[in-house]
């Protein structure tokens, strides 16, 4: 067959392929887009509606000097990167210690299923009334026993960030741990046994060895984990609603309030917006990540 | 299952039992702690110390299934929601991944951001654009809204994730089925597909449990007719009193179908996460 | 028992009363209950004007609403408007309700309405004025709907400026409800002052066996801690309002807060700055508190024999006095006022369905003469208030229940207990944090209430 006719066989087969997908895409994503961008040009107050109009950028000027955007933005940060961080490391270390006793790997990995499927709603729920609940919670009653004292896990701004980033760790963790788990089961014994003739350490083999290789499966995890991490919303607004005060309130969670909360649409619009560039911008850095490490 | 070194000595595996178990009660205790209370009366559930050794009653699950509460129709709400909307993601999704995959054409690299940006959309600034949307053409409270809703943030999730599935397959297998005068649709078909199986299991399973446990557009653009159980279990919560027992057993109930999936589909999961994750770096 | 009579059947063919026979069992409770529309009929209206129409209503989950749920049938027998009840969930319904009313999609005919919502509704225009409705004789009989029975603070709550948007129809007031048996024990009475409160609660507070003296609100939210504070601040003569400006920050609102934050600290269980309402009654129940001053429907929990160990040890009080001598409790009800977007005859239908829930039979069918266990205690009339039915069907609750409630219904309300401003859920929010921040510590009173000033003030400006 002639080059140019193949081509143009693919070309129409793949956009037959493609057509419904994108179309259904298109459809429901760019009018609320178009929604969206054209409430945050405006100033849209239901508390105040004689003041509704057109406002240009200034939506987006004001969150300049919004303390409570930027302590959103630190938070989104911390919480992304802390539970991101924190669920390789675990999820490896518990990997590499259970593979070495595979008898218990069954149990654990039917164990590990049961936080992912939760609904994050009923976790962040469940973990406010009955984990972190102050004098009655499985934790206060564990530090209490411990000598450490009763504290306000989500009452107390700290410990109220620290909570929500072990809420979301321990959901996800499992994932990481699975993944990396029957990765580090599919290694090459044989590399190893010529490491240890080689008189190689344990850290050394498992730096020099064991990270190249496992290192797509750890980026992947990498990625899927910060998406979830960046979108998270219904746990901590189950645990904690944002607060106490701005303590847990995320990027996500303040457009949220101050949509719907302090009906200020026009400013929670032009927050939603700015959380959708940074997400795009961070996304667009893992894909090429990604594409790198390929 | 092949281990990375010889077996421990004798003490640290101990050690390694003692803290596999521990990790098994921490990511197992919400589980084991709801079902321990949903077989509990109110009264055993505010009891302090908590109460290990009780009497257990099945009266909270006959409320919840049977009672002017049940469950039973937000269930079956749920059960079509996400049912519906794993197979609208698997039909548009599966062609379009492979496409993108391994086929030539324009603009590929835009159209292959593009769907990866769609998935980046934040929830919170679509729920008011979604309702009065939706509101408009009618489908408000009915199933058809709300899974193409929910297909928004399936689609672009499953696509990407099949993409990876389908780059995996051997480019000689594909190649031999075309020359073999399959016909694009016939090789794709009895020869690619089979291919990705681990992989469109996988896709079937997070895209499912995602709607299932779906809970903000569930509220906001559900309403009498289509309740998943997600937003009916706060019926248990009200503004007077908590019925604790209830809504554990609630609760189980409403996640029993995903963890169910879940465990049956386990070794899938895991299975498809590792082959993208593996054999996409090592070749490339 | 036989079932009895529809009269309307036995009136239109005289041959019902072998089909009703057949088909009482099979109704169930409806029909056991007195489901005769005699006395609706009685009020001289066409109830059947808008017949064919259909609504629905937006509550939460709520016993109070439950029972009214059950009755539908009735009220569709009497007037051919069918009602479809949407319970949403608590946290939600006011988004819901806000996202229906402002985008007009008119999805809801009425919902449970939050009173403090009305100024915003009204200035926006989404919800109709109610004096047209009530002073139409083709759709509301005045003498039989007798609307100045209805309790009068809970009319003003759900009025801007004299006139009315919203019907109550189910409501609360908070009051002191204490261990009898523990105060009789230690010779204390109910406190009298906020001075007496505290030293009630010290003489009760023995953390090492974990009870505690007093309980309050301390879970941050508009509705939930900014349920009492706002009680406290105008019991220490505090207002919210300075000419146009809203002050959150006054001498009286620093002191206030400063009583709420020393007194829980020292005398309720630590974990009080997360509880609501619930979380409370279920301790109070549980014997670990002593006493707490919340709703007065929380004695539906209390005197709960499923969960309760304190049944028959309770009993009521009101409010103490403040330093300025006055004792103020909450307004708080839930009234139905009309979707603004509906066409005309789905107004009507709304009205008459308004019309039945609040009116004195409907009230009591929800509550009294209820058939299932729980009969409501927020009833919205005097007239219900004060009957003897009502009392007996309130005797379990404890010791001077009606009394102390009515009398604080009475007295003690006060229109001004929050600003009636549009703003208020920003309002609310911002004060709610502020509370909560001060009670764990991390900030101090005048600096917490200082901070929600000027965020308050921006918001007020726009």
């Amino acid at each position: 067959m002639r080059a140019g006719t193949l081509e143009q066989q693919e070309r129409s087969f793949a956009l037959a392929l493609l057509v419904p997908a994108l179309a259904v895409l298109v459809l429901t994503t760019t009018a609320p887009l178009v929604y969206l961008g054209w409430n945050s040009l405006h100033r849209i107050d239901l508390g105040m509606p004689w003041l509704s109009g057109f406002a240009g950028a200034d939506n987006f000027a004001k969150m300049g000097s919004d303390p409570r955007f930027w302590n959103s933005l630190l938070l989104t940060a911390i919480y992304t990167a802390t539970t991101v961080v924190l669920q390789v490391a675990v999820g490896l270390a518990l990997a590499l210690l259970v593979l070495q006793i595979p008898k218990g790997q069954g149990l654990l990995r039917v164990a590990a299923i049961l936080p992912i499927v939760l609904a994050p709603v009923v976790v962040g729920l469940f973990w406010r009334t009955l984990v972190l609940a102050p004098d009655v919670g499985l934790v206060d009653m564990v530090t209490r026993a411990l000598g450490l004292g009763s504290h306000n896990w989500l009452g107390d701004p700290q410990l109220a960030l620290i909570s929500v980033i072990a809420i979301h760790t321990w959901q996800w963790t499992p994932f990481a741990f699975l993944v990396l788990l029957a990765t580090l089961a599919t290694l090459p014994p044989d590399v190893y046994e010529a490491a240890r003739l080689d008189r190689a350490g344990a850290w050394q083999r498992f730096l020099h060895l064991t990270l190249p290789l496992i290192r797509p499966a750890v980026v992947m995890v990498v990625i899927l984990r910060t998406m979830t991490a960046l979108s998270a919303f219904a746990a901590i607004f189950a645990a904690t609603g944002g607060g106490p005060g701005s303590a847990t309130e995320i990027l996500n969670l303040y457009a949220y309030r101050t949509s719907f909360s302090e009906l200020n649409l026009g400013y929670g619009a032009s927050l939603a917006v700015v959380l959708l560039a940074i997400t795009m911008a961070i996304s667009y850095a893992m894909f090429r990540l990604r594409r790198a490490r390929r | 299952m092949t281990t990375t070194g010889a077996l421990p000595r004798p003490g640290r595996a101990i050690a390694l039992y003692a803290l596999a178990g521990a990790v098994l009660a921490v990511w197992a205790f919400p589980v084991v702690w709801g079902l321990l209370t949903s077989f509990k009366t109110e009264r055993d559930v505010l009891a302090y110390p908590p109460v290990w050794i009780f009497t257990p009653t099945l009266a909270n699950y006959r409320d919840v299934l049977f009672g002017p509460s049940s469950i039973v129709p937000n269930l079956f709400s749920s059960l079509v929601v996400a049912s519906l909307a794993t197979a609208l993601t698997l039909v548009f999704g599966i062609p379009a991944a492979y496409a993108m995959a391994r086929l030539r054409f324009p603009a590929k690299k835009t159209t292959g951001f593009y769907v990866l940006a769609t998935q980046m959309l934040p929830p919170v600034g679509l729920i008011i654009p979604y309702y009065l949307a939706l509101q408009k053409v009618g489908g408000l409270d009915t199933y058809a809204g709300l899974v193409v809703i929910d297909l928004t943030f399936s689609l672009p999730f499953a696509i990407w994730l099949l993409v990876s599935y389908f780059e995996d397959v051997p480019v000689e297998m594909e190649e031999a089925a075309l020359l073999d005068r399959a016909g694009r649709v016939r090789a794709l078909w009895h020869v690619i597909l089979p291919q990705v199986k681990g992989g469109i299991a996988v896709t079937t399973i997070f895209v499912f449990l995602n709607a299932w446990n779906e809970f903000m557009f569930a509220v906001v653009l559900g309403g009498n007719r289509v309740r998943p159980v997600t937003v009916a279990m706060f019926n248990f919560i009200s503004v007077e009193q908590t019925q604790w027992a209830r809504l554990a057993a609630g609760a189980m109930l409403a996640m029993a179908p995903v963890i169910l999936l879940g465990l049956f589909a386990q070794r899938h999961i895991v299975k498809g996460l590792t082959v993208g994750a593996v054999k996409g770096g090592g070749r490339r | 028992m036989s079932p009895p009579i529809r009269r309307r059947d036995a009136l239109k063919q005289g041959a019902a009363l072998g089909a009703a026979a057949a088909l009482g069992p099979v109704a169930g409770s409806v029909f056991a209950q007195a489901d005769d529309l005699a006395p609706y009929r009685a009020a001289k209206i066409n109830w059947k004007q808008a017949e064919g129409e259909t609504i629905t209503v937006a509550v939460i989950p709520a016993s109070y609403f439950e029972n009214l749920i059950s009755l539908e049938p009735q009220f569709e027998a009497l007037t051919g408007v069918k009602v479809r009840f949407e319970k949403v969930p608590p946290g939600q319904i006011r988004q819901k309700a806000l996202l229906d009313l402002s985008s007009k999609t008119a999805t809801y005919a009425t919902h449970a309405a939050d009173p403090m919502y009305y100024p915003l509704y009204v200035s926006n225009h989404w919800v109709d004025p109610l004096d047209k409705y009530l002073n139409d004789a083709t759709l509301t009989d005045k003498a039989w709907f007798n609307y100045d029975d209805i309790l009068k603070a809970w009319r003003d709550a759900d009025s801007i400026d004299g006139r009315p948007y919203g019907i109550p129809y189910d409501g609360e007031v908070t009051v002191q409800v204490y261990r009898k048996d523990l105060y009789d024990a230690k010779g204390l009475k109910p406190a009298d002052t906020l001075e007496q409160l505290v030293a009630n609660a010290k003489a009760l507070t023995d953390a090492s066996a974990r009870t505690y003296g007093l309980a309050l609100r301390g879970f941050a939210g508009a509705g939930q801690n900014m349920y009492i504070y706002p009680s406290l601040f105008r019991e220490f003569g505090g207002s919210w309002m300075q000419g146009n400006a809203v002050v959150v920050n006054s001498p009286q609102a620093v002191q206030a807060l400063q009583w709420y934050v020393d007194t829980l600290t020292a005398y309720s269980p630590p974990a009080v700055r997360n509880w609501n309402w619930p979380d409370i009654a279920d301790a109070f129940s549980q014997g670990t508190v002593a006493c707490y001053i919340d709703a007065h429907s929380s004695a539906a929990v209390i005197t709960n024999p499923e969960k309760s160990k304190v049944v028959g040890k309770v009993a009521y009080a009101r409010w103490p006095k403040g330093p300025n001598g006055k004792r103020v409790t909450s307004i708080w009800n839930w009234g139905f006022p009309i979707n603004a977007a509906l066409s005309d005859k789905q107004k009507k239908a709304t009205w008459l369905f308004i019309e039945w829930a609040a009116s004195a039979e409907t009230q009591a069918r929800t509550s009294w003469k209820f058939a299932g266990p729980a009969k409501r205690s927020g009833v919205n009339r005097v007239s219900a208030w004060r009957s003897s039915e009502f009392a007996a069907a309130m005797k379990d609750a404890g010791d001077n229940f009606i009394s102390a409630a009515l009398e604080s219904l009475e007295n003690d309300t006060d229109v001004d207990w929050r600003p009636r401003v549009p703003q208020w859920p920003a309002i609310g929010e911002t004060m709610a944090t502020a509370i909560q921040a001060a009670l764990v510590g991390q900030k101090k009173p005048k600096e917490a209430l200082d901070e929600a000033q000027a965020r308050i003030t921006q918001i007020l400006k726009g």
